[in-house]
């Protein structure tokens, strides 16, 4: 295999990557700040491809790539009005709990509301050709993946170390009642953060559409990986959200090309060893 | 530490009570339904075991069933082993590999211990899966029932599997009681409240849960291989994750940490499946809602809430007319 | 001994039924109504009423429907055939959409006597080694999808092929079926992979692989959302022009290919139905369903629609209880939408022809065109042994 070969397969782990950190970083503040098990974020992130599809539909890709996370943020709004709020001072199982009959809740009205056929959601014009480079062709759609989650980073990464209300959220994941004290609204933070992080799932969403499919299950696919991305990461950071995505990304796809028989083991065996080592995952934001 | 009181023998007995009425009553769909409540209740105390008494959430469990599952149907069917044989062996291997996966986790909390957990029953459920021996997606048939003739019990027939399942969770039941009033037990109820303490005090924690976790493998090693009998066929969605999380989701709503509630659970849960389904296909909106509905509602489970408002008052007023001639039973121990 | 048993038990509540009025069909339709298949269950129930609706007035025989919701679970498939079976006391049963929930419910079905129509489940061994005179498929095997297009391919003039399916029993069996008549008509398979079933989103790794395979063409199967899935990376990838693609006709199947869109456009595959086919059954079942439903019908539609097209074949030849309807439907023959279709009593599987189509744009959306109609061939018997049909 030349060379032409592995940059192909590096730029598909990396895209996969690049979308699982869109899903995984807001889950992970969600976590590292609030504390909450939000176990229906990958039902947001369908969510985001159903809103996706159909604004789509009705206007064009970027209408859906624009107004489909606004849709998702505000139901992520109502469920932490409505639910969220109330869940967050319960330990861990009971948050599983009610995240669990979320889903099952979520997958069955996204049933009701679009049918149980798959929706299709094409890329946009411009971006639906391949570009030349490195001896390789390699699809616009999946290189502009990579670039929105580049920029997705460096945007985060400056508003986390370089604002007040990234030092205040840093702040609060660390110690959250010393915050409060310090007279930081935490209240106010975690709503924000719980929506933008909505926001996220649903912007990865209308993303994935176009290279996957939309299908009622494809919450629950998606799940499964991003828990591991955020615990292998490590929770609560922004850089353990980006090594756990790089190193799920690279194992899953180099793992699927050289050893396609352990592929699917291989990662939960990384899993499981990255936590009998580091039981907090590799760059937790405490400790 | 695990007490019974008033309440909780009472509501065992109106569950025995309701099962055998029910055994000798329904048609060939009750008992159906009966069977895999009774599968399920052995599921779900193994799970409470450690969920509810070692604060060790586990979401391989249907895993660790799936094991004791398939270690039955290859060593009855491939290896030619006899049944009884088989069944001891493959729980015996199910509680092994439990233990192991205890020892590993051990380090771990919260909600990385059940993400580890999560971790190996997706292993055990990938290579189930993708190795042809297991038969794949397809599944492995003709695995047959234990032979009881020689006392005179054909267990082909559906009320006496029934039945037999009863007795293994009566059998199950006092197996996890003793080992919660054993010296593990009482040792796991200090290491969930403060590990740190228990520490200081000479115990080897991880021992403690391991050995906890493998007792607890045991029991989901045994629902596993009566499954298998059940449907006499067996296929790799045993192992899937939702297994482990819908056994959870009955746990807490029958009531964690009672033992007896999640009995309870598991004959809501199923019955209230049945009925919705049968009315709408939409019926995971349906159970999602009344689990949301039961969590918030801050009880801790159907049988909790029982416990909270009755158990106090049910128990006072049986030490009142006891005139205190026996020890007053202290309530609401979980 | 459970045989036995469950032979009596099907004895005794068949002689229960036959109290009831002998024209009176109780059917009992065991599909997904909930959960990720639920579309295809739906699709296969529609057809069957569809047909009840057509055809219900040429025989005497009035039918009952029960409907149980499998959640192409196994054991929970199995809870609800025992009841429709021993608690509903159903003649005869149709549906099942997954081969593990007919693996599961095989040995019960047979042990009972309960005349089983399979609509779409497409396990070779279900009309292989584990056939049985009760259970009559009127959908497809997964050998016979896959068979013809070997030889089909070899006289387009390709001679290199890569092939890739997930890896589960009926990926592979498909695949095996491909590249047996593929090599035994001179071709060469020069690579194969096997993705993870159901757990592959991102099909890059693999079509990275097939391009550097040096091959002609690539055939693959997929279906449902990995079908969707597959075709619209196949086509960002640029791939079609080099190695065009071809298929199990799963992976355009008519339900969900306007999922993919564009992508779809020229890829060839072959199946044993599509609403094109251009004959007057065809026409009828089309402009019904279309009326019924304001779409084109699927695969799974017409193995609804000729499963109870079946049905009325057999109860028409007399057939009223559970004995005499197995026997009837292992002799069911008729012209339906999909050509001449027949059971074959050797193993009880579907006689068809099978189609090999492009799919293409037209002003409705993408649409199937007929390249060839392949000739009809029995599934060898493949360790089926059953006793030959009672007349």
């Amino acid at each position: 295999m030349d060379l032409g070969f592995w940059t192909l397969q590096a730029l598909n782990a990396l895209q996969l990557s690049m979308l699982l950190f869109l899903l995984s970083i807001g889950l992970t503040v969600i976590f590292g700040l609030m504390h909450f098990v939000n176990l229906a974020h990958g039902s947001l992130y369908a969510l985001g491809a159903y809103f996706g599809a159909s604004l789509a539909a009705a206007g064009g890709y970027w209408t859906g790539f624009f107004l489909a996370p606004v849709a998702v943020m505000a139901v992520g709004l109502v469920l932490y009005t409505l639910l969220i709020r109330r869940m967050r001072k319960s330990g861990p199982m009971a948050q599983v709990l009610v995240t669990f009959g979320l889903i099952f809740a979520l997958l069955d009205l996204t049933r009701i509301v679009w049918g149980d056929l798959g929706l299709p959601m094409n890329a946009p014009d411009i971006l639906s050709g391949r570009v030349a480079f490195l001896g390789i062709e390699y699809p616009a759609y999946r290189l502009f993946v990579v670039a929105l989650g580049l920029g997705v980073f460096a945007a985060l990464a400056y508003v986390l170390s370089r604002t007040q209300i990234g030092a205040m959220i840093r702040a609060g994941v660390d110690n959250d009642a010393m915050a409060a004290c310090l007279g930081i609204n935490v209240e106010r933070l975690f709503f924000i953060v719980f929506c933008v992080g909505c926001a996220l799932a649903g912007l990865a969403g209308t993303v994935a559409a176009p290279l996957l499919s939309v299908t009622p299950d494809m919450g629950l696919h998606i799940l499964i990986p991003t828990l591991i991305v955020i615990v292998i990461g490590g929770l609560g950071s922004l850089k353990g959200a980006i090594a756990g995505s790089l190193i799920y990304g690279f194992v899953q796809t180099f793992g699927a090309v050289l050893a396609p028989q352990l592929a699917s083991m291989l990662i939960y065996g990384l899993l499981a060893a990255v936590l009998v080592i580091k039981p907090a995952g590799l760059f937790p934001a405490k400790g | 530490m695990f007490r019974h009181n008033t309440l909780r023998y009472g509501a065992l007995v109106l569950l025995a009570a309701g099962a055998l009425a029910h055994a000798f009553t329904a048609g060939y769909f009750g008992l159906e339904i009966l069977t895999e409540i009774l599968i399920l209740a052995i599921l779900v105390l193994a799970l409470d075991m450690v969920a509810g008494f070692g604060g060790m959430v586990s979401l391989c469990h249907g895993a660790l069933m799936g094991v004791g599952a398939y270690a039955f149907a290859l060593l009855s069917t491939k290896a030619g082993i006899s049944v009884p044989l088989s069944m001891v062996a493959a729980v015996a291997i199910t509680g092994a590999g439990a233990w192991v996966i205890g020892t590993v986790c051990a380090r771990s909390h919260g909600i990385y211990f059940i993400m580890a957990t999560l971790a190996f029953g997706q292993m055990a459920y990938s290579y189930v899966f993708e190795a042809p021996i297991f038969g794949g997606d397809d599944g492995l048939g003709g695995i047959s029932r234990p032979d009881l003739s020689l006392v005179g019990i054909d267990l082909d027939d559906s009320r006496s599997f029934a039945l037999f399942c009863l007795a293994a969770l009566a059998l199950v039941y006092g197996a996890a009681v003793i080992t919660l009033r054993s010296g593990l037990g009482r040792s796991l109820s200090g290491v969930m409240h403060n590990a740190q303490r228990m520490r200081a005090l000479g115990l080897t924690v991880w021992r403690v849960k391991a050995d906890v976790f493998g007792v607890s493998g045991m029991i989901a090693g045994l629902a596993g291989v009566l499954a298998a009998q059940h449907s006499m066929y067996i296929s790799p969605g045993l192992l899937n994750w939702t297994v482990s999380g819908e056994a959870l989701v009955v746990v807490i709503l029958g009531g964690l940490g009672t033992l007896v509630g999640p009995l309870v659970g598991a004959a809501a849960f199923v019955v209230l499946k049945h009925e919705v389904s049968a009315l709408t296909s939409y019926w995971h909106l349906v159970v999602g809602g009344i689990l949301i509905a039961v969590v918030l509602s801050r009880a801790n489970g159907i049988f909790g809430w029982v416990e909270a408002r009755w158990g106090a008052k049910l128990d006072r007023r049986l030490a009142d007319t006891t005139r205190g001639t026996e020890a007053q039973e202290v309530t609401g121990d979980a | 001994m459970k045989r036995a048993l469950l032979a009596g038990i099907g004895l005794a509540t068949s002689l229960a039924v036959t109290t009831a009025s002998a024209d009176e069909i109780k059917v009992g339709m065991l599909l997904p109504y909930s959960g990720v298949y639920a579309a295809l269950g739906g699709e296969i129930e529609t057809g069957f009423n569809i047909a009840l609706e057509t055809f219900g007035g040429d025989t005497d025989a009035t039918f009952t429907l029960v409907s149980e919701d499998t959640e192409v679970k196994p054991p929970v498939a199995l809870g609800k055939a025992k009841k429709l079976i021993l608690q509903d006391k159903v003649d005869v049963m149709v549906g099942i959409v997954s081969s593990g929930v007919l693996g599961a419910v095989r040995d019960m079905v047979d042990g009972a006597g309960v005349p089983l129509v399979v609509a779409n489940a497409g396990n070779d061994e279900a009309t292989g080694a584990a056939c049985s005179p009760y259970i009559t498929r009127m959908s497809f095997s997964n050998q016979q999808v896959n068979r013809p297009m070997g030889g089909w391919m070899k006289e387009q003039g390709i001679n290199k092929v890569f092939t890739l399916a997930p890896d589960y029993a009926a990926g592979r069996q498909m695949i095996d079926a491909f590249t047996a008549s593929f090599t035994a008509a001179g071709g060469e398979v020069v690579g194969q992979e096997f993705t993870p079933f159901q757990k592959t989103q991102d099909f890059g790794p693999y079509l990275a692989q097939a391009k550097a395979s040096g091959a002609d063409a690539v055939y693959v199967f997929y279906a449902g959302g990995e079908a969707i899935s597959f075709v619209k990376q196949y086509d960002s990838f640029g791939l079609k022009a080099d190695m065009p693609l071809y298929g199990s006709g799963f992976l355009t199947s008519p339900l969900y290919v306007n999922a993919e869109g564009p992508a779809a456009e020229g890829v060839i595959t072959a199946l044993h139905y599509v609403p094109t086919i251009d004959s007057p059954e065809n026409a009828a079942f089309v402009a019904a369903f279309k009326a019924k439903t304001d779409r084109m019908p699927s695969e799974f539609a017409v193995q609804g629609y000729d499963a109870a097209r079946a049905l009325i074949e057999a109860t028409k030849a007399g057939a009223t209880d559970r004995a005499s309807l197995a026997n009837a439907l292992r002799q069911v023959s008729f012209a339906g939408p999909r050509g001449a279709t027949s059971i074959d009593p050797a193993t009880n599987n579907i006689v068809q022809p099978i189609y090999v189509y492009q799919t293409v744009a037209d002003e409705g959306g993408l649409t199937q065109k007929v390249l060839a109609t392949l000739p009809a061939e029995r599934d060898p018997a493949n360790g089926c042994d059953m006793a030959p049909v009672a007349n």
